[in-house]
């Protein structure tokens, strides 16, 4: 191995021409090991590494960084918090080398969906276990978002933000199918459907199946994916009702009045330009557009409106994102501190302005002044459901996405294609149960 | 193997001039092979040492988890499963199609790209104004970042208001309707190709500029006066020059093409419906989505086992054709 | 007679010039779409369809890319990185292509065929085996940690191209210096490099892109932000639910510049006549 160190020395003659200083590691930490105590208990000291995916051209980050952490370090002087942006795409494979590597920062920022699978790799602290105030956060949430964090009987995190779809639509594509305004129930969807049959122009787009996309659809319909517990589909996934809500998506689109979009090809228009431009007249989607249509069609008039009704009422699905604290952590008390400090009103007020959602079910009423947009999606939210808390999520939602663009293209009936998903999906969740 | 660093110091090779010296007084035979044995191990070793330890031990590893039920967690138990992976690998279908889709990719894209960047790189190779900025125009699409062309392509390919719909269907009236390129299986393998040949031209451009520098220029010049044309002169003076270099152009070209990864991830994504997956992307959505990397170690050996049985047997077509010529 | 060859070698001259531009135009294209993207103001959406001349030319993006986060930092990283990775990776595979081409041991052709492996192996497979090792050799969120990672993966390739170079200097050339006395390190430095400048300076090229271009590697094994590279600097302007991608174009534009430079350098060591003579197959 010598001839490796000294390529490996030469290596490092040549980068100190390049380099200056390589920063060096900056961790003092070395607290760990002690119970996470109470709120503002003891003194904190130390470092603690946050990743999040925060994009860096965002108005979050840089809220993150220049106002709620310099707050949170002056209150506690000694604690220095590290805030480590990662793209979203790559967050997912970075934290699953990490969890391999045993080398998983204090606090992550966790998409909800990723919590499960996280909490069944071992590598999260049970919240409800060991944060002496677990309950006192627990009750300020809103139901959907802090059931994500649920697996098996535990809580390995708690709700950061939260959003969820509603329906958003283009008056003017309505009033030339000759339409008043959205429609508000899965009836409305079908009577309006011969409206805009085979003439370019579609009533509702969406780019996929997957749960986020169809979800809303089925819990609308008053079907379900599985039981409470998570551990069946059969009898949930295949009961008639959650036929009725794929069925009403593949009547829709053998009528013409879904885009071929829907069977998640790519290479047709987006939604994000179908709606503005008036090709869709509605799709389901989430806060983030707002200040994207702002900025990218500033003519477009944005009007929104809950999810169509069907026999289980308007329900939605629930997304955002969760704050997790590893067990890898050497400074649990101090990252469990500013966890806490994320969470409190002032710190979620301040975020909510720069458009994530607060999870806090009592700023409510003060949302739609912080940003009027967020109006419809507070009260969506109160009936939005989250994806089944399951590690096994990636590929049971593989197995229905499959499925429902089976049952879509014609090649199954919604009622064969949903069988044959809780059948498959049963051997899924059975790997998990227990 | 620790890290410690020592000072920069070329690699030091056994003395040579004393080989030398004794070569010339005429010492032949097993002492002079020792040296020249010593002097290549010297040689080798240096690199072999790094590219050992970076890729081949963690390459070990990487087959003993394809043995494996393996769980990511460091302490959790992960099973023996001997060639259970293995099995499943060889009765998946979708993995069957990602390999054909694959072998549609390399049919597609190698040939053109070595047609193409030889064309390009004889062009080139002459006393031109202007030579540099065709080399650097040339080079563009090697530089410019997967992700970024990816995307433009998915553009290009749209279908309903894209380039190529446009110009096949309203410009030239080819086609009688627009064509879902990125919506259905072969289409969409024909988009991604275009973009593999696209992208790819300029590299092996260099490659053969860089082969065709070491033809003589007299060679040329005698073979003109000769009366040859240019295309009789590329047969018969500058082709023998860089067959070589064809050869280990079209081994790592194949090798690439069934490794093709970012193009097929954000045109495509695989789908729909698993349509157009290629073996990295099944192995990618196996090993990061699903978090089962015994199954994608099987698949990442199986796709090494079989790029290794081509590039075999391209080597040795290429060797038996060269001593055809030779002989 | 004079007339004619001038005319005839004016066709082929406005042939071949025709035949470059029609290339050119094609493969530049893109490229073009991104620059131009890149001058048009601050977009969420790529624009549908697309248009080549910006209306409102503007270099905000420019400025904000540069301006955000550490990007000057980023930038001097990658650099860096790259750089070492090349001198050792050319380096060191040359050495290793000049002993499987010119020395005959036992062994060689097992190695050479070890190496030959190395080209067929997926490396984003060996990544977990990888960041491990880089975990036991203490290389975890260190810059020049990246650096024998680096080498290790384009080892195998660049020694395999470099290979089939040097088998192409007659042996005779060899044996003329060995008369001479000179040693095998002599006979690598003053000989074997020299007359494969050209592939060398190929490459080179190829090294400094790959390891400039690096993405999964550099994104699992750096946390600290001020070590990071380019590449992830770039991701970063890819949002989850909105990109910027006038801001993604114009990073992107400016992290081919010095892709280009080192091309334009090196390619110059690219040229026919230099050699002449010395190489045949």
């Amino acid at each position: 191995m010598r001839s490796s160190r000294a390529a490996w020395g030469a290596g490092v003659a040549v980068l100190a021409l390049g380099l200056s200083a390589c920063g060096g590691e900056a961790d003092g930490s070395g607290s760990g090991g002690e119970p996470i105590a109470e709120a503002g208990a003891g003194e904190l000291s130390g470092t603690v590494t946050f990743w999040h995916a925060y994009s860096a051209d965002s108005p979050e980050v840089r809220t993150l960084e220049d106002s709620i952490i310099p707050a949170f370090e002056e209150e506690h002087p000694d604690v220095t918090v590290e805030s480590v942006p990662v793209p979203y795409d790559d967050l997912h494979q970075k934290l699953v080398t990490a969890v391999a590597g045993d080398a998983l920062p204090d606090l992550v920022r966790s998409d909800i969906i990723w919590v499960p699978e996280l909490a069944d790799l071992g590598v999260l602290v049970p919240l409800d276990e060991e944060m002496p105030d677990f309950q006192e956060y627990a009750d300020q949430m809103y139901e959907g978002p802090l059931e994500t964090n649920l697996w098996q009987g535990s809580y390995y995190g708690l709700p950061l933000d939260t959003n969820t779809r509603v329906l958003m639509y283009n008056q003017e594509a309505l009033d030339a199918a000759g339409v008043d305004g959205p429609p508000e129930t899965f009836a409305d969807m079908r009577e309006m459907a011969s409206a805009f049959a085979d003439d370019g122009r579609y009533l509702f787009a969406d780019n996929g199946t997957s749960g986020w996309n169809v979800l809303p659809w089925i819990w609308s319909a008053g079907g379900d994916i599985t039981d409470a517990d998570v551990t069946t589909a059969t009898g949930h996934l295949d009961s008639p009702e959650s036929v009725a809500g794929v069925e009403l998506l593949v009547d829709l689109y053998e009528q013409g009045a879904i885009p071929d979009l829907m069977l998640g090809a790519e290479g047709g228009t987006q939604t994000s330009d179908g709606l503005p431009a008036g090709e869709y007249a509605t799709i389901l989607d989430g806060p983030w557009m707002f200040p994207i249509f702002e900025s990218q069609y500033p003519d477009f008039d944005l009007m929104t409106a809950p999810v169509p009704a069907g026999d289980g009422g308007s329900v939605s699905v629930v997304g955002g994102e969760s704050i997790v604290l590893t067990q890898a952590s050497e400074n649990k008390a101090a990252a469990a501190e500013f966890l806490r400090f994320l969470l409190s009103e002032d710190v979620q007020l301040e975020l909510a302005a720069v458009g994530q959602m607060p999870v806090l079910s009592s700023l409510a009423e003060q949302l739609p002044e912080v940003q009027p947009y967020y109006a419809p999606f507070v009260e969506q939210v109160e009936n939005a459901r989250p994806r089944p808390p399951t590690p096994a999520w990636p590929r049971v939602e593989e197995v229905l996405s499959r499925e429902v663009q089976l049952a879509l293209r014609g090649e199954k009936t919604a009622e064969q294609a949903l069988g044959d998903a809780a059948t498959e999906i049963d051997g899924l969740l059975a790997q998990y149960a227990g | 193997m620790t890290t410690t660093t020592t000072p920069s110091r070329p690699p030091t090779v056994a003395p040579g001039r004393a080989v030398g010296r004794r070569r010339t007084r005429g010492a032949p035979g097993s002492a002079a092979r020792r040296r020249a044995a010593v002097a290549g191990y010297a040689f080798a070793l240096p690199g072999f040492a790094v590219y050992a330890l970076i890729m081949l031990y963690p390459a070990v590893q990487a087959l003993l988890i394809s043995l494996r039920d393996y769980a990511i967690t460091p302490g959790a138990p992960s099973p023996w499963v001997g060639l259970e992976n293995y099995a499943r690998a060889l009765e998946d279908p979708v993995l069957l199609r990602s390999f054909v889709n694959a072998g549609f990719y390399m049919v597609a894209t190698v040939p053109a790209q070595v047609v193409i960047g030889l064309l390009l790189a004889v062009l080139l190779d002459a006393k031109l104004p202007g030579r540099t900025l065709f080399r650097v125009l040339f080079y563009l699409p090697v530089v410019t970042s997967w992700v970024v062309v990816s995307l433009l392509f998915q553009y290009l390919f749209a279908t309903d208001r894209g380039v190529v719909n446009w110009l096949l269907v309203d410009v030239t009236g080819l086609f009688d309707g627009d064509v879902a390129w990125l919506g259905e299986r072969w289409p969409a393998l024909v988009a991604i190709s275009v973009l593999g040949i696209w992208k790819g031209v300029g590299w092996s451009m260099i490659i053969f500029l860089a082969a065709l520098t070491g033809v003589p220029r007299e060679l040329h010049e005698a073979a003109a006066l000769d009366g040859a044309g240019a295309m009789r002169r590329f047969r018969y003076v500058s082709l023998p020059f860089i067959r070589g270099t064809l050869s280990t152009v079209l081994i790592l070209l194949v090798i690439g093409s069934f490794n093709v990864f970012i193009s097929v991830l954000l045109m495509t994504g695989g789908g729909p419906l698993d349509q157009t997956q290629v073996p990295l992307t099944y192995m990618y959505r196996q090993a990061f989505t699903f978090l089962d990397f015994g199954y994608g170690s099987a698949i990442s050996f199986l796709l090494t086992l079989v790029v290794l049985a081509l590039a075999a047997l391209q080597y040795g077509i290429t060797r038996r054709k060269a001593s055809e010529v030779d002989g | 007679m004079i007339t004619g060859s001038t005319r005839r070698r004016w066709t082929v001259t406005a042939a071949r010039y025709g035949a470059l531009v029609l290339a050119a135009a094609v493969l530049a294209l893109p490229f073009v779409y991104m620059v131009s993207t890149s001058l048009k103001p601050r977009t969420l959406l790529l624009e549908y369809p697309p248009t080549l001349v910006p209306a409102d030319p503007t270099l905000a993006n420019y400025a904000t890319a540069w301006g955000a986060n550490n990007f000057g930092r980023y930038f001097l990283n990658s650099a860096s990185v790259a750089l070492a990775t090349t001198v050792c990776t050319v380096l060191l595979a040359s050495m290793m292509a000049y002993s499987f081409a010119r020395f005959r041991y036992p062994g060689r052709g097992v190695l050479f065929a070890t190496v030959v492996l190395g080209l067929t192996i997926p490396t984003m497979l060996l990544i977990i085996p990888q960041f491990l090792l880089a975990k036991d050799l203490g290389l975890i969120d260190s810059l020049p940690g990246l650096v024998p990672f680096y080498v290790g993966t384009q080892l195998a390739f660049t020694t395999f191209l470099l290979r089939a170079f040097f088998e192409r200097i007659p042996r005779e050339l060899d044996e003329a210096m060995l008369i001479d006395g000179a040693g095998a390190w002599r006979r690598y430095w003053n000989l074997a490099l020299p007359l494969s400048k050209p592939a060398l300076a190929t490459t080179g090229i190829f090294v400094f892109l790959g390891s400039w271009d690096e993405f999964v590697w550099a994104l699992t094994v750096i946390n600290d932000v001020s070590n990071r590279t380019l590449p992830i600097g770039i991701a970063l302007f890819r949002g989850q639910h909105g990109t910027s991608w006038g801001l993604v174009f114009a990073a992107s534009v400016i992290a081919v510049l010095p892709v280009v430079v080192v091309y334009v350098l090196f390619q110059r060591h690219i040229v026919s006549g230099l050699t002449s003579g010395a190489l045949k197959g």
